[in-house]
């Protein structure tokens, strides 16, 4: 602190100083330069990446989604559910075939339940509710990566909510306006560095895998199917993860944990069918080395049929229904844009026909 | 609203755009009060009431400060202002902790209390505008100032937005004159203006969000105890982040109040080539540390009373500094060794202030090097999340590792905080007895116009996480 015996004195106007400089000039140079620097980097990402201007998936373009359940469409189709409902669900096609523009909530690495508890607890929601199931994810704590959602949308100041709407017609104009093209993170993910000793493991950083639109409609990035190089960079990091997942808890730990999840989905589908809405559960279709790894680490009969099971709800499993399993998963994961059109009227049809037969009748879909 | 958000950029052409309109001077001022408000909106609307209750109360105690020749009127007046203020700072900021502390006091002497839920949201820059309002009461008070003449312009020095919600924390005779006749910006005032704005989102989006943070996170967010290493990588990095997010706050601050032709003071003054504490204050946050010697420090008696008080006063001054920046006992420790630092270096100055050495170049870059070393022991207890983190970190900092220690930093951060610190210090090491406004004069314009250029292409490419400055909290 400075030191000082007495301060009888006001503090005086400081007139600040502007440095003698030919300041136009300065700041012609600084936004050509600064211009054709952008230029050549959106060059880059466009040209030699093959990137092209698309949504960012932000938290604010999730809670504009969240919003249209309060604001308009009580009794919506709400998809819930990790990556795979969010890549393989045709908005287009289930409006086409069920005369509903679907809310699309679901989050890529993200565990749904936490968004089915926040869904149940909305009294304005009376719709249906498709949950997707990614097996794997459930047992994420929390939400997983996309946390901040939920508070983002309930927090969400008004200058987020401006700064979410300008942000878009810079999305759909810059190719390199992209989280997967943020400096830092290209930084980070060049092979240059070298390991660091000692150092755990430490998971890879999933890169852009989708386009999306405004709706939050996302498809499987065309990139992935078409080079070999970033197919492969996807399917490693796959592996990586999958093999480097943390040991599970103790038995008596898991079965208290999962006794746990299951009564939480068993009240939140109670909540929301006494409101007069319907959850259904879907299981989206994965492959090769994702699909022997969920068969052994989350075997069906002991995680779907147990949280079907307890929500006493409709269950469409795409291993029981040809139509469903009949597409490509190129990375393993998630269905080709190619083929989603096609998956989801043959899920929408498989919807109609359990439904019947389980004795449910959704005005969403149709039956 | 952020400075570092699409949404302030829109607000800011769209001021500066009215501010150059043809237009009598009271209707601009009235039209930065308002878009001021709307600035402190955008984050809560309904906490503007908060900065109508400041204003209201301090307005009306100067007049009747000023107005009043009895002792004790005056001093019942000023209390006036100090209790509003200090009671919705109270309030607002340290009532949750507050109650915990009552709760553990009483369940110390036996007594099994549970406090109410305190589900208070922290208005965002409360400690910046109650301090800088209760200034005005005080100076009138103390006879430094004499009261605003118009209510509008008082107004405007609540809340004029650039420096509202993290400072600096202006003086009303450094503002309010300003607001007495109309201004606007030249051309080069302009020019300058959006130059520092740039410079300040640089530190912010570039340096602190971009490259620092996600070290820092990692090593004070780690479930296990780090090594010796990445403790240090970890505190530099906070080092480097505290000082971008917060120097680029106010670097952006003066830039936008530039381009409206107004002047606000510096805040930061290339601290970490600071020797010694004395130094590093009036480096740091300097607009905090002389509210804090004006409004406490001498009040209390300064250094005028003797050693022993002196010190006292010191250390007094600096825990209620630390407790300023949150309601935490981990800051109030913060606050505390940087008062003890300071009473050791007195007593070291009275001590071997004299001897020869210590006017040495090399000596003064070794005091400058433990200056630092020291000031970063110091940020572990602010960015710490508890106690046994922060003392986890310290030991390991000092060399007395912990058991089960785990690496958390990539190559890649090692060799960005590395390359950032260095870079940090030898800026500070080369602009310590210099000015910024002095460096970019005597630089070619061309080399000017690159630098700004490579600013703005890196905040462009950075993209920004549109997080919330440090200080915000505070």
């Amino acid at each position: 602190m400075p030191s000082s015996t007495s301060s009888s004195e006001s503090e005086p106007v400081i007139l600040r100083r502007i440095p003698e400089l030919r300041w136009p000039r300065v700041a012609i140079v600084a936004l050509v330069l600064a211009a054709v620097g952008l230029g050549a980097w959106e060059a880059y990402w466009r040209v030699a990446q093959q990137y092209d201007a698309s949504y960012r998936n932000s938290d604010g373009q999730w809670a504009e989604a969240r919003q249209r359940i309060d604001a308009r469409e009580a009794n919506a189709t709400v998809f819930i559910g990790s990556s795979r409902t969010l890549f393989d669900i045709d908005l287009d096609v289930w409006k086409e075939e069920t005369g509903v523009h679907g809310i699309q909530l679901a989050l890529e690495g993200s565990n749904p339940l936490p968004v089915l508890t926040d869904v149940a607890n909305d009294d304005d929601f009376r719709g249906l509710l498709v949950v997707g199931i990614t097996p794997p994810l459930l047992f994420l704590p929390g939400i997983g990566l996309r946390a901040g959602v939920l508070e983002h949308y309930y927090d969400e100041t008004p200058s987020q909510w401006m700064s979410t709407r300008l942000s878009y017609p810079l999305e759909t104009t810059f190719a390199y306006y992209n989280l997967d093209t943020k400096l830092f993170t290209v930084l980070a993910r060049q092979a240059w560095w070298p390991d660091r000793h000692g150092l755990p493991f430490q998971q890879p950083e999933v890169r852009k895998l989708e386009e999306m639109r405004r709706d939050r409609q996302a498809d499987l990035w065309e990139r992935v199917e078409t080079d070999p190089e970033f197919h492969a960079v996807v399917t490693g990091t796959w592996r990586a993860i999958l093999e480097n997942l943390p040991p599970p808890p103790p038995e008596d730990v898991a079965r208290a944990q999962f006794q746990a999840l299951l009564d939480q989905v068993a009240g939140d589908v109670a909540k929301i069918r006494a409101r007069g809405g319907e959850v259904v559960f879907i299981r989206p279709p994965s492959s090769d080395f994702f699909r022997a790894f969920e068969r052994k680490a989350v075997p069906r009969e002991r995680v779907w049929a147990p949280v079907v099971g307890a929500a006493g709800a409709v269950g469409v499993h795409f291993e029981d229904y040809p139509a469903l399993s009949d597409v490509r998963t190129p990375e393993w994961s998630h269905i080709s844009a190619q083929d989603k059109a096609r998956w989801t009227r043959a899920l929408i049809g498989i919807l109609q026909k359990v439904m019947v037969e389980r004795g449910v009748h959704r005005p969403e879909i149709k039956t | 609203m952020l400075f570092n958000s699409l949404t302030f950029l829109v607000f800011f052409a769209l001021v500066l755009a009215l501010h150059n309109a043809p237009l009598p001077w009271k209707v601009k001022k009235t039209n930065l009060l308002l878009a001021s408000y709307l600035f402190y909106a955008a984050w809560n609307p309904p906490f503007v009431i908060l900065l109508w209750i400041s204003t209201a109360v301090d307005w009306r105690v100067a007049k009747k400060i000023y107005a009043e020749d009895r002792p004790s009127r005056r001093r019942g007046w000023v209390a006036v202002s100090v209790l509003v203020n200090l009671g919705l700072l109270g309030y607002f900021k340290y009532g949750e902790f507050l109650l915990e502390n009552w709760q553990v006091l009483m369940s110390a002497m036996g007594v099994t209390w549970t406090p109410p839920d305190w589900d208070i949201v922290l208005p965002v820059g409360i400690s910046f505008y109650t301090f800088q309002t209760m200034a005005y009461s005080l100076d009138v008070y103390l006879r430094r100032a004499k009261p605003a003449d118009s209510l509008l312009d008082f107004a405007l020095f609540v809340t004029f937005f650039p420096q509202l919600v993290a400072g600096p924390i202006v003086r009303p005779t450094q503002l309010i004159p300003q607001f007495q006749k109309p201004v606007r910006a030249s051309r080069d005032q302009l020019l300058w203006g959006l130059g520092l704005m740039t410079l300040g989102l640089f530190e912010k989006i570039v340096i602190a969000d971009g490259a620092l943070a996600p070290a820092a996170d990692a090593v004070f967010g780690a479930s296990k105890p780090v090594p010796f290493s990445d403790a240090w990588l970890g505190t530099l990095a906070f080092a480097g982040q505290i000082f971008s997010d917060f120097a680029g706050y106010s670097t952006v601050a003066i830039g936008v109040a530039l381009c409206l032709g107004f002047s606000l003071p510096d805040n930061f003054r290339f601290p970490y080539a600071a020797i010694g504490f004395s130094d590093f204050w009036r480096r740091w946050h300097i607009s905090l540390s002389t509210w804090l010697r004006d409004y406490l420090y001498i009040p209390l008696g300064g250094n005028r009373k003797g050693w022993h008080r002196t010190q006292v006063n010191l250390m007094v001054t600096m825990l209620l500094g630390g407790l300023w920046h949150g309601a935490a006992w981990t800051f109030v420790v913060w606050g505390g060794l940087h008062g003890f630092y300071l009473g050791v270096e007195r007593f070291l100055q009275r001590q071997f202030g004299g001897a020869k050495i210590a006017t040495t170049f090399g000596f003064k870059v070794f005091l400058g090097l433990l200056t630092y070393f020291l000031v970063n022991l110091t940020w572990v207890f602010f960015r710490a999340p508890d106690f046994p983190t922060a003392w986890t970190m310290t030991r390991t900092m000092l060399g007395f590792g912990v058991e089960g220690s785990e690496l958390v930093l990539s190559t890649y951060l090692v060799a960005v905080v590395a390359a950032v610190t260095v870079g940090i210090l030898v800026v500070h090491g080369f602009m310590r007895n210099r000015r910024l406004e002095q460096v970019v004069a005597n630089a070619p314009w061309w080399l000017v116009g690159s630098v700004w250029a490579a600013m703005l292409f890196f905040i462009l490419i950075a993209q920004g996480s549109g997080d919330a400055f440090i200080y915000f909290q505070f």
